[in-house]
């Protein structure tokens, strides 16, 4: 069963996206605290992360940047969590590895999709 | 805390979550519709209301139908599926009609209960309201799941979110129409006063619009730089307004006096237009709609100084005035007004535009419209 990660200190962004990817039959670990990311990702070794952009104490842009310098994590496909109006500052973020932007408020079913297409296409 | 006790908070925490995703869901599907929906025009908004209605309930028919107050009956707007676009609703059809007077949807399970329905073959529907915020602008009809299945309340609550949201902005777009075609057609009045001062100049206007927006079209100008052109070219010679009757009118040939009185309407005509602000590029327009592409006008602007659509105007200008009589001349023939063209081009004209007009040109016949046609 493929394992999604993600990261976001809002809980109920965090049920609700697991709920939905659970239904799904897919595997979810989350975790709010972004500090204990990294840590957690090489743990875990999940098949995606999905992270938010604007954490409390290491944003999502820097998590990434971290996935992406390890060689045995930077090959996980990473989905970025924005707000609305942030989509200037996806061109910082694009550099940095991430594949997908998807902006809040965002379709919960429209994100399984994307998933399930992203795990489909491996 | 009880097991019991622990079940149901969690059993209630499931719920809750699951609410929450429903409204972020929503709440999602709105945000995006506000960013597709901004500035569309009536004609796109029904066709993309279409689009999101078919791919949130997944349905076979959807039909748009707005309703005509002077005739009291909905007309067909916009439909996909299996729809008759003939069909027409009127207030005898109680049921459908009560939708539209109370405000509320309304879903039919068994849709042999309502005739005009039921010769479409439809299963189930659902019908929702198209209100605005001051007016009833028609309703949207639903009809048969794809995979089979019936409607639940759920398809009914996302519909009227749909519905409700689009008809705000099907109002504004159908406002915004109303007062362009009230300021087109107060320019139009306006111009019709102008030339009805001079014979020679009846329908040189609308022509030259016409010329105007076809040399347009051939140099793939966009939407909304041909509808600015279309207000450029019936603007163009409202400087004429302050030209006096008798240098208008005169047979002769006008001395160099005359000519330099009459060469200033396009000035004149910017001054006159000063006060609307907001058109500016239409004011530039008419102020450089005589100046030459080699820097020998009047103002003495070059090349791509002069705006394009004064550019384009001054060949659709040029045009009209060479094949249509003058008080001192008689019309030339086409072909002359088409070699005059072309040996200004680069000097007067700019190439780029006679190219354009080279082009339309012979791919049309008889664009000459007729004395007796221009309506004198």
């Amino acid at each position: 069963m493929p394992k999604i990660m993600v990261i976001d200190d809002e809980p109920f962004i965090l049920m609700m996206i697991e709920d939905k990817l659970k239904r799904a039959g897919l595997d979810v670990v989350t975790l709010r605290e972004s500090t204990r990311a990294v840590e957690k990702i090489k743990q875990e070794k999940p098949d995606l992360i999905i992270l938010d952009w604007m954490m409390p104490e290491i944003s999502g842009i820097e998590i990434c940047k971290r996935i992406k310098q390890d060689p045995e994590l930077a090959d996980i496909p990473v989905f970025m969590l924005t707000a609305k109006g942030q989509e200037d500052d996806e061109k910082l973020g694009l550099s940095c590895g991430v594949e997908r932007y998807i902006t809040k408020p965002f379709s919960p079913r429209g994100l399984l999709e994307l998933i399930l297409e992203r795990l489909g296409n491996r | 805390m009880s097991d019991w006790e622990t079940d149901r908070l969690k059993e209630d925490l499931r719920l809750t979550i699951k609410e929450l995703s429903k409204t972020y869901e929503e709440l999602s599907l709105l945000y995006r519709l506000t960013e597709q929906f901004s500035g569309a025009t009536v004609d796109e908004l029904c066709g993309m209301l279409i689009d999101e209605i078919k791919k949130q309930l997944n349905v076979e028919t959807i039909a748009v139908m707005f309703y005509d107050k002077s005739s009291d009956l909905l007309f067909t707007k916009k439909a996909i599926g299996r729809w008759n676009s003939e069909l027409n609703i009127t207030p005898q059809s109680e049921f459908l009609w009560k939708v539209l007077k109370k405000g509320k949807s309304s879903t039919i399970c068994d849709v042999s209960t309502v005739s005009d329905l039921n010769r479409l073959g439809f299963k189930s529907v659902i019908l929702s309201p198209l209100i605005g915020k001051k007016k009833t602008i028609g309703l949207i009809i639903v009809s048969d799941k794809k995979d089979g299945n019936e409607f639940f309340a759920g398809d009914v609550k996302l519909l009227n979110t749909i519905s409700s949201f689009t008809a705000i902005f099907i109002e504004n777009a159908l406002l915004t129409e109303e007062i362009q075609e009230f300021y087109l057609g107060t320019i139009r009045s306006f111009v019709k006063a102008l030339e009805a001062r001079s014979l020679w100049t009846a329908g040189h206007t609308e022509r030259v619009t016409h010329y105007a927006l076809a040399i347009g079209r051939q140099l793939g100008l966009s939407e909304k730089e041909l509808e600015r052109l279309r207000i450029c070219s019936l603007l163009h010679d409202v400087g004429k307004i302050a030209i006096p009757d008798s240098l208008l009118n005169k047979m002769d040939k006008l001395d160099e006096k005359e000519w330099e009185e009459v060469r200033r309407h396009p000035l004149i005509g910017a001054e006159i237009l000063s006060g609307l602000s907001g058109f500016y590029e239409v004011i530039d327009c008419v102020r450089y709609h005589h100046e030459h592409f080699d820097g020998t006008g009047l103002l003495g602007l070059k090349g791509e100084e002069i705006p394009l659509l004064a550019r384009v105007l001054a060949v659709a200008d040029a045009f009209d005035a060479i094949t249509y009589d003058r008080p001192y001349r008689m019309r030339r023939p086409k072909s002359f007004a088409i070699e005059e063209i072309k040996r200004y081009s680069g000097r007067q004209f700019d190439p780029q535009v006679v190219k354009a007009f080279l082009n339309w040109i012979e791919s049309s016949d008889n664009i000459v419209v007729s004395n007796s046609e221009a309506g004198t």
